[in-house]
């Protein structure tokens, strides 16, 4: 397995090679051990945060913005997204508030990231 | 329509206007917040994705979780707010600016304010305004009201689906798309570089194979009711379209993220100094503009990259007009700031040298550079200097001097970038 | 053989054109036969206008031209079968619509048809809003007449109908000084024509007057009974009076044919089945050589010629007062080659430009046309720069080859009026010319019946409240009878909610996004809707009873969103 990636730690932007051989993943073209990390994590399984909105019932507020409390793996997006839409808020959220305990199978939970009380 | 009287009015509840207002009622003034729309937080409340705050809270936001924290700062501070409002007419009175509002409780009413804060943000250029030709179909749309369509209202705009421009919310917007089912066909930038942070082209583009065409625009629009399709064709250098590049994309939208505008109209009639740079008002290190009394922050003030330094510029110009309302004011001893070399624009254009301490100042490069320096100098003599590894025209770049160093008696400072 | 027709065939064979086979038809003159290009179509029609003929046919093939596109609404049904009207009018653009109002101060049963979604969605939309002194139309000529009465008749119009009307005048500079010797002559042509209140003005006299003009101009003339008005609420306006006053107005409907007998016209065939006419008045500007053939009086062939038009911000709308042009002598004969005028919303307006196209609903603009268009006007005002234009588009003329109206009842069929080839200074003209369509229409009526005043008929159009026009006293009591005048939707152009609401239920209900547009302005600001459209999607789509996803921007095809996202969520 190998892959080539522009690192997204700092604007240096620095162009890195990963591969595995064996056990090992060997990392190329970074400056500096975050580029390694990152190089590796992308590598054997990148994670993302999604962000997306639910539908609500509150006709003044008809989608309520959410978003995973932490990373999901990348190659579970749209199976999230799927889940997602098939939502109703019925109460009015504020930031942090809990939409779905378990995203997606993970135990990443789903959170509101907008205040619904505002008016 | 007897007006009530405030040491400051802010006109715009977006990032820059909320800190602006929470700034000047921390500096003891009393302080109102006038919002067009009918919630406060601006255009943030449609930025869903995260990666916002990690300057001003040091960690990664989403956009309404950003606005969150600032307009539960200004409801606990008991800070007026007034939604759904709009000014019609802004006018200058003895004692500093007279606001003419409406909104459907109040009809129409007058505020009267000591120091003005106008936080207005910023528009999107049009499809017509980077000269695309062809009919006028449905389906053609600025990447911020798809965002608005999408995230506030609920509804996909189309399903297949071109975007011109790689700036970030062309980036973020393709992604937006994809998740919620629609086909993102491809991403066109007529410069040779994408606009847009490394970060969004991975986590924007790469993560859903959403290719991006560089150097490479639109040129014209198909079809008559609803968009059927789209010429894109290479540019050379000069970003002029190369004959017979050109090359038809069938598709049922096209999201423009071209560029974005700050709005300074309610300005117009005061004849505030504008500097056709930056589209915003030329102010100096308190964003004080020409008009004493009237402060400018945020995307009114320069399109920034990110809203930390909105907030930031917010919080100085709110911090500014307090003062100035209580009475702390002094004429300002204006030195230009002269950018010379690679400096696309700087902000602020000037420094009230009478002041001390530190002055922020904000530039964009010209064009791409590795190893660049920054160089601040007076007459002759250097005041500071930053070396870059790298600058790119997208990211602006944020710098601290001290005005204690600028000597007195100096005609202007120069801020000059070598590549 | 004629004198005139060896006159055509003359003119015809000096331009080479010798696959054109001229043939004469009643009075007029038709081309027959096939031609190598565009060019040398409009070539051959122009050869044979001028030499006594009553109209200029011209049916020459273009082999290679891609086939004439017109636009039919999708609809078909029974809407309309059997109804029986006195007048029936083919057309919603100004002339259409100001007929219309015209007939209802008469006791008649009048319907317009349209087949767009909305009146002036063509030419009468996509104009400079150009109200003409009347001094470039050749003395005696239809246009020359209808345009020295039309432009007196606005101020009474605007009042009556209560549309913006300016008449700021204009200023013709001159690029040489020696053209100024031209100016005496100038005058007295002038005079002659009846074009009120000519002045000469020096080169220091244009300057004092337009401060921001051209340093090119060399002195030139001031004509103050030019004007301006937005073309197309001056035909919403006609419209809506119209329907105030008992006409109706039918839009999606679309005219496929007639039904004769013997010289008169029995039934008018549209996608909403067959309905009666006494009397039929074709006002289908681009098409109206279409519509006269369906009745075989085919005398006259319409081609396009297409005018891009350019927005200026209203930032710079007080850099000048009046229309500044700048003839460029010997470029384009057909058209005074447009210039810069103020609009009566405050913007600047360039344009238009003047090309044949072969396709009459082409309103596309191209590169190259907007070019012609920046480098010929821009600089007449020193202020103007590019990145000033806002938005832009392109409207289609409606031009016979003899270049002027034809305001006349049919000389072969006993019950149908044309009112066509409807070109610059058609917008001018429209009072003067509905009045005298509305005239004949009546006296062939009066042949069979006898035609009474409508007692009721009111020419004062009534007004819902327009924010921009009322003191902030009168706004305030405005908002606290109705709220939604308190919202504003539109920020660049400052409309309410209430005035947006009011334009959907006004007499000719504006449905579409683009018809509130057109009637309120709202969208039409520097961000180009980019902020209020999906306002004004959800407020069309509720107060119309529809869901955003199905509301259009015009047409029934041009629907503005795919669909609703999550709406699994919704039973959730």
């Amino acid at each position: 397995m190998e892959k080539l990636l522009v690192c997204i730690q700092c604007p240096q932007g620095c162009k890195l090679m990963v591969k595995t051989e064996g056990e090992e993943v060997l990392v190329a073209g970074n400056k500096c051990p975050r580029g390694a990390s990152y190089a590796r994590q992308e590598l054997l399984n990148p994670c993302r945060t999604l962000t997306t909105t639910v539908r609500t019932e509150f006709p003044d507020f008809p989608l309520l913005p959410v978003r995973t409390a932490g990373e999901i793996p990348l190659g579970s997006l749209f199976a999230a997204m799927g889940e997602i839409n098939r939502l109703l808020v019925r109460n009015r959220l504020r930031p942090g508030d809990v939409v779905l305990e378990r995203v997606s199978g993970t135990d990443v939970p789903l959170i509101a990231t907008a205040d619904m009380t505002l008016n | 329509m007897s007006p009530a009287k405030w040491d400051v009015v802010v006109i715009g509840a977006g990032p820059g206007g909320l800190a602006a207002s929470i700034a000047a009622d921390k500096a003891g003034a009393s302080v109102c917040l006038v919002e067009r729309e009918a919630r406060p937080g601006g255009i943030l409340k449609q930025c869903i994705h995260d990666g916002f705050g990690l300057v001003r809270f040091g960690r990664k936001l989403t956009g309404p979780e950003y606005a969150f924290l600032d307009i539960e700062e200004v409801k606990g501070r008991g800070i007026k707010l007034f939604t759904e409002t709009f000014l019609l007419d802004l006018d200058r009175s003895e004692e500093g600016f007279v606001l003419t509002l409406q909104n459907s409780e109040e009809a129409v009413f007058r505020l009267e304010a000591k120091a003005l804060v106008a936080a207005t943000g910023c528009r999107e250029r049009t499809a017509r305004q980077v000269f695309i030709h062809g009919q006028r179909p449905a389906g053609v749309y600025t990447a911020g009201t798809v965002q608005r369509l999408i995230n506030i209202s609920g509804y996909l705009p189309g399903k297949n689906c071109v975007i011109l421009g790689s700036g970030d919310i062309g980036l973020i917007m393709a992604r937006r798309l994809t998740l919620e089912g629609a086909k993102v066909l491809g991403v066109y930038e007529i410069k040779p570089e994408p606009s847009g942070l490394t970060r969004n082209i991975v986590q924007c583009l790469e993560d859903y194979n959403i290719p991006l065409h560089l150097s490479t625009t639109v040129t014209e629009v198909h079809g008559t009711e609803r968009l059927e399709g789209v010429t894109v064709c290479r540019v050379d250098e000069n970003m002029r379209p190369l004959p017979g590049s050109e090359e038809y994309v069938p598709c049922d939208t096209l999201v423009l993220s071209v560029g974005l505008i700050p709005e300074n109209d309610i300005l117009h009639p005061l004849g505030v100094e504008i500097d056709p740079r930056t589209g915003g008002p030329v102010v100096d290190q308190l964003l004080a503009t020409s008009e004493a009394g009237l402060f400018s922050c945020g995307n009114a003030l320069h399109v920034n990259d990110l809203v930390d330094y909105v907030s930031e510029s917010g919080e100085i110009a709110g911090a500014s007009a307090a003062r100035h309302a209580l009475g702390d004011y002094r004429p300002p001893r204006h030195v230009p700031i002269l950018a010379k070399g690679e400096i696309l624009y700087a902000v602020p254009q000037r420094l009230d040298v009478s002041l001390g301490g530190q002055g922020i100042l904000y530039f964009r490069a010209a064009r791409t550079l590795t190893d660049a320096a920054l160089v601040i100098s007076a007459g002759g003599r250097v005041l500071g200097e930053k070396k870059y590894k790298s600058l790119r025209p997208p990211e602006m770049e944020r710098i601290v001097l001290d005005l204690s160093l600028v000597p007195a008696g100096e005609e202007n400072i120069v801020l000059e970038l070598r590549g | 053989m004629a004198k005139k027709l060896k006159s055509v065939i003359k003119e015809l064979r000096k331009f080479g054109l010798t696959g054109v086979c001229p043939r004469e038809w009643r009075s007029s003159i038709v081309l027959e036969g096939e031609v190598d290009s565009w060019q040398e179509y409009i070539a051959a029609g122009y050869a044979a206008a001028g030499k006594g003929y009553k109209g200029v046919v011209n049916d020459l093939r273009v082999p290679g031209l891609e086939p004439l596109k017109e636009y039919l609404p999708p609809g078909r049904g029974g809407a309309l079968a059997g109804k029986s009207y006195d007048v029936v009018i083919i057309g919603g653009g100004v002339i259409g619509c100001a007929v219309a109002r015209e007939l209802t101060r008469w006791d008649l049963r009048v319907a317009l048809l349209e087949k767009e979604d909305d009146v002036a969605k063509q030419t009468s939309s996509r104009n400079n809003g150009m109200i003409h002194p009347g001094l470039a139309a050749p003395t005696g000529s239809k246009k020359h007449s209808y345009n020295i009465r039309g432009n007196r008749m606005y101020t009474q119009v605007s009042q009556e109908l209560g549309f913006e009307f300016h008449r700021c005048g204009s200023v013709v500079m001159l690029e040489k000084s020696f053209y100024r010797l031209a100016l005496p002559y100038v005058r007295r042509k002038a005079l002659k024509k009846g074009v009120d209140g000519l002045e000469i003005l020096s080169r220091q006299e244009v300057s004092r007057r337009e401060p921001n003009a051209t340093d090119r101009q060399r002195g030139g003339i001031f004509l103050p009974s030019t004007g301006v008005v937005a073309p197309y609420m001056v035909t919403v306006a006609y419209a809506e009076n119209a329907v105030e006053n008992g006409a109706e107005v039918h839009l999606n409907t679309a005219v496929l044919g007639f039904e004769m007998e013997g010289d008169r016209i029995v039934g008018v065939r549209t996608n909403q089945g067959v309905l009666r006419a006494r009397v039929v008045i074709n006002a289908a500007g681009v098409w109206a050589d279409n519509i006269a053939g369906y009745a075989n009086d085919r005398f006259f062939s319409i081609h396009g010629r297409k005018g891009t038009i350019a927005i200026v911000d209203k930032a710079l709308g007080s850099t000048q007062s009046a229309v500044l042009a700048m003839p460029q002598l010997g470029v384009n004969t057909h058209t005074k080659g447009g210039g810069l005028n103020p609009t009566v919303e405050g913007n600047l307006l360039l344009g238009p430009t003047a090309i044949e196209v072969p396709q009459r609903e082409d309103w596309s603009t191209t590169a190259g046309e907007m070019e012609l268009l920046l480098s010929r006007h821009l600089s007449l005002n020193r202020r103007l720069r590019p990145r000033d234009i806002i938005t832009y588009f392109a409207g289609v003329r409606a031009c016979t080859f003899e270049e002027d109206f034809i305001i006349e009842p049919s000389e072969y069929v006993a019950n149908l009026v044309h009112a066509a080839g409807i070109q610059s200074p058609g917008l001018a003209s429209a009072p003067a010319i509905a009045e005298d369509v509305a005239a004949m229409t009546v006296e062939i009526l009066k042949k069979t019946r006898e035609v009474k005043r409508n007692p009721a008929f009111n020419p004062v159009r009534r007004l819902t409240p327009q924010l921009a026009k009322l003191s902030l006293a009168e706004r305030a009591e405005v908002i606290r009878k109705n709220p939604a005048y308190g919202k504003i939707v539109c920020r660049c152009e400052v409309i309410s909610e209430g005035e947006i609401v009011a334009a959907i239920h006004s007499p000719v209900p504006a449905a579409t996004v683009d018809a509130v547009k057109r009637r309120v302005r709202a969208g039409m600001g520097r961000c180009q809707g980019g902020f209020c459209t999906p306002a004004l999607l959800e407020i069309v789509a509720r107060e119309t009873s529809r869901s955003p996803g199905d509301v259009t921007k015009g047409r029934p095809g041009s629907r503005m969103l795919a669909e609703e996202t999550k709406a699994g969520g919704k039973t959730g």
